[in-house]
């Protein structure tokens, strides 16, 4: 029973990080109907310019989050207008495209500026908790808590806030949230900043728990999809919930099943959702 | 004029392909040839899915793969025929794809893509980790070229294998013509302008779309089992998600939903690494950048710009139209 | 008509350039080319970079003492490189290129088990040399191959002598976790098992990860119920370090014994020094300053002189590989005749300005398999970086045997 709980504690904190990448991914979906498929790898971009400032700059590692997420923000914009727009009439399908061609750029350009090796964000919080025989590292209580935080503030201003409410009738009925009023251009900006700002929180978590190295910005946007395509595609709950399922698949499956497969298992378990409810477990049918 | 010219201008690049190793002294050549072609294999393959049913698949290499490890392991495995066995992975191939294609296909659009992905990620990691039936990342060795033919054609030759890999090209090049000139083509681009309205004309859609994937994995499967045989080593490396994206850049860069432009593409595919000799990371820039520009400036590709830039020169150098 | 006849032109014009491309360089005087194949970008390029700048600084040295002298010859050495990006097919276009289109005979570098093996499958049939760095997987000179030579040994050699080391420290129920997707990875694990079981040992779980792999909790939550007297830890030292940061974190405080060859440097990124204290690393002996020989500082300072940072420790595997060279064209009196070099590889003895210490097998360096040995040592980590702490006793003569019998 221990080892149960304990792989639970182990998965919610992957989990909490795939909830973020996969709100900023399901944000852009409602709004804009795009896969923002390089969002993993931009997001990572901000997570190398955090482990730049605090480790060449010496700047406080708080400071460091902001300024990352600020270029996050530009980034975010910078794509949406250089990259998305000038495809948005066009077939579904050239967006995507466009969205792995940002991809291939990302990684790249991360491997051409911070180079091959993995980084790792410094943090000096090396005690670990212990309650029974469970086990629980500060560093993750501390990820656990600024996750929920941050999911937490996400819900609330778009459920209550009035730049939320936009953002839902955008989402819900694109024509006539314009006919109301709902100035497109700064929502979509808005939300494009939005979803940077929270993938580069989750990089910097990655960073500082785990490791940036190639290949990880784009493992996790295909893990942020996953959620999606469980949760439920433009579902906000159905990001949440579906995150945390996967993280704790994944531990479950690694301790109890295979370690080898457990990708596969808990991809698995994503076509078993997809055959028996291909909308997703909390989407709406369309 | 200009329909007379197409099958003339099909005839002369297909004479230059069979004159080519008789010219080509530096046999480098010749395997970047006939590298490029099994591309095109596999880049017409992609093309059915996402060119004319407008479905991206990115699962091509993956495919690919299961072709060539299924070619592989039937020789070497079960001692079958080289001939024999290539001939069944294209089969093998397909019939796989059936069980990625049905669930993939639950979902549209992008969220196709994003299964399709994971699918090739779940081979990639299925060929790595059992590695009692594929020896994982250590690869199989001494995979053999197929035995001679009528006992003259002897196909270590390279030159051999190369007009072995033409013929099958020339085949499927032929067979997607047909597939395209088909009510089969007719209904799958039909699907892509339109798949609600087609759907309400009573086209059962998901037997079409189903079909597309399972047409496109034939020819990745036969593609992998031409690889397989020329190289004579296969490990996983070869058949994941980047080599996917190479397919997906084949397609767009030459021209999508078009019959030469994937061939195009494959050539670009192959030839470019290669003369271009750059670091990792810049190819992934300069082949996003690609993706990316290609796909907003010329959407359909480079092939219909030759053929727009064919006929002005035509027209400046005084030709009738 | 008219198109006919341009049509006719294009292909006179398409053939003229085919027989532009197909213009080779001419070959310089008294200059011998010699090509690299190595992963220069990438995820390889750890291990690849420094082989082909080792390669680069022997031919350097080489040249700077008066060349290789041939009969009454001399030859300056140049050096070709391509990148192969640890990709099978990249590793065979840029080996064609080098023997079709730049006509080189003597193929170096080779870092990692992909693309070399690839290459190897068809080596036999040309009429080249190659010499195997770093790439550890046992099959490349299992197969007899005549002109195929490597430096390093395969991973099960070591594993082997890492078996019997462990066992002597005392720990009867193992748990193993490492990369056990990676060929080298699962022979040193087989190896390890067999020798390990020989004094009554036994190997209670193997549990993987895979290479971008960060998170190993949920594989150490199971070994920890497991209750194992030491963990075994193989694998790339990138994951594996976070391997020895969770271990303790989850409180798992028995002894950890590893093979991943990584610096100190690589591993105090992931973890603290505390953390790694007492970890052993049971490896060829490699590049390290403390056990190596004269020959091995001085190719350290000349490799920091020259490139500005650390050699890793198995730069030298390509290094070596020079000199090899150096000294079979040398004695078989011919720079074209790749039988007769080959076969004066075959039974040289280590050359005296090896980097790496060899094990030589019957008095030659190499043995009938294209295989060379080097020793295999003890390290453990010890405040704040590796000491040599004692040789493996290994058995080149035996494993050598045993190497053979595999040959199909």
């Amino acid at each position: 029973m221990v080892e149960v709980l304990q792989q639970i504690l182990n998965g919610l904190t992957i989990g909490g990080v795939y909830v973020l990448i996969a709100l900023g991914l399901t944000t852009v979906f409602g709004i804009l109907g795009i896969s923002h498929f390089a969002h993993g790898s931009i997001s990572m971009f901000g997570g190398y310019v955090v482990f730049y400032l605090v480790t060449q700059q010496g700047m406080p590692l708080a400071f460091a989050c902001l300024a990352a997420m600020g270029a996050g923000f530009v980034l975010g914009i910078a794509v949406e207008r250089l990259a998305y727009r000038p495809v948005r009439d066009a077939s579904p399908i050239n967006a995507f495209i466009v969205a792995l061609g940002l991809t291939m750029i990302a990684e790249g350009a991360n491997l051409q500026l911070f180079g091959a090796d993995q980084i790792v964000i410094p943090t000096n919080l090396q005690s670990v908790f212990r309650i029974g025989a469970l086990t629980l590292t500060e560093l993750r209580f501390y990820i656990i808590l600024l996750t929920a935080g941050l999911i937490l503030a996400m819900t609330l201003y778009i459920q209550r806030s009035k730049t939320g409410y936009a953002i839902r009738a955008l989402a819900q009925n694109r024509n006539a949230a314009i006919l109301m009023g709902v100035n497109v251009s700064r929502i979509t900006m808005l939300v494009f900043a939005m979803s940077s700002m929270l993938g580069v929180a989750a990089a910097v978590m990655i960073g500082a728990l785990f490791a940036i190295a190639p290949g990880v910005g784009e493992g996790l946007a295909i893990k942020g999809f996953s959620v999606l395509i469980l949760g439920g595609l433009g579902s906000i709950p159905g990001a949440i919930v579906g995150g945390l399922i996967l993280g704790v698949t994944e531990a479950l499956a690694a301790g109890f099943l295979s370690s080898a497969y457990k990708d596969v298992i808990a991809f698995l378990v994503m076509i078993i959702v997809l055959l028996v409810r291909p909308q997703g477990l909390l989407g709406k049918h369309s | 004029m200009k329909r007379a010219l197409v099958p003339l201008a099909v005839l002369a690049l297909l004479a230059l392909a069979i004159a080519a190793p008789q010219y080509i002294t530096v046999r480098y050549y010749v395997q970047l040839i006939l590298l490029a072609m099994i591309w095109t294999i596999m880049a017409h393959g992609q093309n059915i899915i996402q060119g004319m049913t407008g479905y991206v698949s990115i699962t091509q290499a993956g495919l690919m793969g299961v072709g060539a490890y299924a070619s592989t392991l039937l020789s070497i495995r079960l001692g079958w025929p080289v001939w024999a066995s290539m001939a069944i992975a294209p089969f093998i191939t397909a019939l796989f794809s059936v069980f990625v294609g049905y669930p993939s296909l639950r979902v549209k659009g992008h969220y196709f893509a994003i299964v399709t992905l994971a699918f090739n990620m779940v081979i990639f990691i299925v060929l790595m980790n059992f590695t009692s039936l594929t020896r994982g990342e250590a690869g199989i060795f001494n995979i053999q070229r197929p035995e001679p033919l009528f006992g003259l054609v002897d196909f270590d030759d390279r030159v051999a294998y190369y007009y072995l890999v033409l013929t099958v090209a020339v085949v499927m090049t032929a067979l997607t013509w047909l597939l395209m000139r088909s009510s089969i083509g007719r209904t799958l681009r039909a699907i892509r302008q339109n798949e609600n309205l087609a759907s309400a004309c009573g086209v059962a859609v998901w037997k079409y779309k189903l079909f597309a994937f399972v047409a496109s994995a034939f020819y990745a499967g036969a593609a992998g089992a031409l690889y397989a045989h020329y190289i004579g080593f296969i490990n996983p490396e070869t058949f994941g998600v980047a080599q996917s994206l190479d397919a997906i850049l084949a397609v767009i860069l030459g021209g999508t939903g078009t019959l030469f432009g994937p061939v195009l593409g494959a050539f670009a595919v192959v030839f470019l690494p290669e003369y271009l000799r750059i670091a990792e990371s810049f190819r992934l820039i300069v082949y996003g950048l690609l993706l990316v520009v290609a796909t907003i400036l010329m959407p359909r590709g480079a092939l219909p710009l030759l053929g727009r830039a064919w006929h002005a020169a035509a027209r400046r150098l005084g030709f009738p139209k | 008509m008219k198109s006919f006849r341009t049509l006719s032109k294009l292909s006179a014009l398409a053939l003229a350039a085919g027989a532009l491309l197909t213009a080779s360089p001419a070959a310089a005087q008294r200059e011998l080319v010699i090509g690299v194949t190595d992963a220069l970008t990438g995820p390889g390029a750890v291990f690849g970079l420094p082989q082909a700048n080792s390669v680069q600084m022997a031919a350097r040295e080489i040249n700077a003492a008066g060349g290789i002298r041939v009969g009454t010859t001399t030859y300056n050495l140049r050096v070709i490189q391509y990148d192969d990006k640890t990709n099978p097919t990249e590793g065979t276009n840029a080996v064609r290129r080098l023997l079709d289109r730049d006509n080189v005979k003597f193929l170096l570098g080779f870092c990692c088990s992909g693309a070399t093996s690839a290459v190897a499958s068809f080596i036999r049939r040309e009429d080249a040399v190659m010499l195997v760095g770093n790439a550890a997987e046992r099959a490349i000179t299992t197969q007899g191959i005549p002109n195929l030579f490597r430096t390093r040994p395969p991973a099960d050699y070591t594993g082997q002598a890492a078996g019997a080391f462990v066992a002597r420290q005392g720990p009867r129920r193992i748990a193993v976790i490492g990369s056990l997707e990676v060929g080298l990875y699962v022979q040193y694990l087989d190896a390890f098992e067999k020798e390990f079981a020989k004094s009554g040992g036994t190997i209670i779980t193997k549990e993987a990860f895979g290479l971008r792999d960060r998170d190993m909790t949920p594989q150490l939550t199971k070994i920890r119920a497991l209750q194992p007297d030491a963990l075994l830890v193989i694998g790339y030292v990138e994951p594996a370090a976070f391997v020895y940061r969770q271990s303790l974190e989850l409180g798992l405080t028995v002894p950890r014994f590893g093979f991943t060859s990584g610096s100190e440097e690589q591993f105090l990124r992931v973890v603290t020094s505390a953390q790694m204290e007492g970890v052993w690393d049971l490896k060829p002996t490699e590049l390290t300053l403390e056990s190596a020989s004269p020959v091995g500082v001085r190719f350290d300072a000349n490799y920091r002189a020259a490139f500005g940072s650390s050699p890793s420790p198995s730069a030298p595997y390509a290094y070596d590989q020079v000199y090899v060279l150096k000294h079979a064209l040398e004695r078989a009196g011919t720079v074209t005749d790749t039988r007769r070099i080959a076969d004066a590889i075959r039974t040289a003895t280590v050359p005296p300005e090896a980097v790496m210490r060899y094990l030589p097998v019957g008095g030659q360096m190499f043995d009938e398999n294209g295989q060379a040995y080097t020793s295999n040592g003890a390290f453990q980590w010890r405040n704040g970086r590796w000491v040599f702490v004692e040789d493996l006793p290994s058995d080149p003569v035996d494993y050598s045997k045993f190497l053979r019998s595999l040959r199909q």
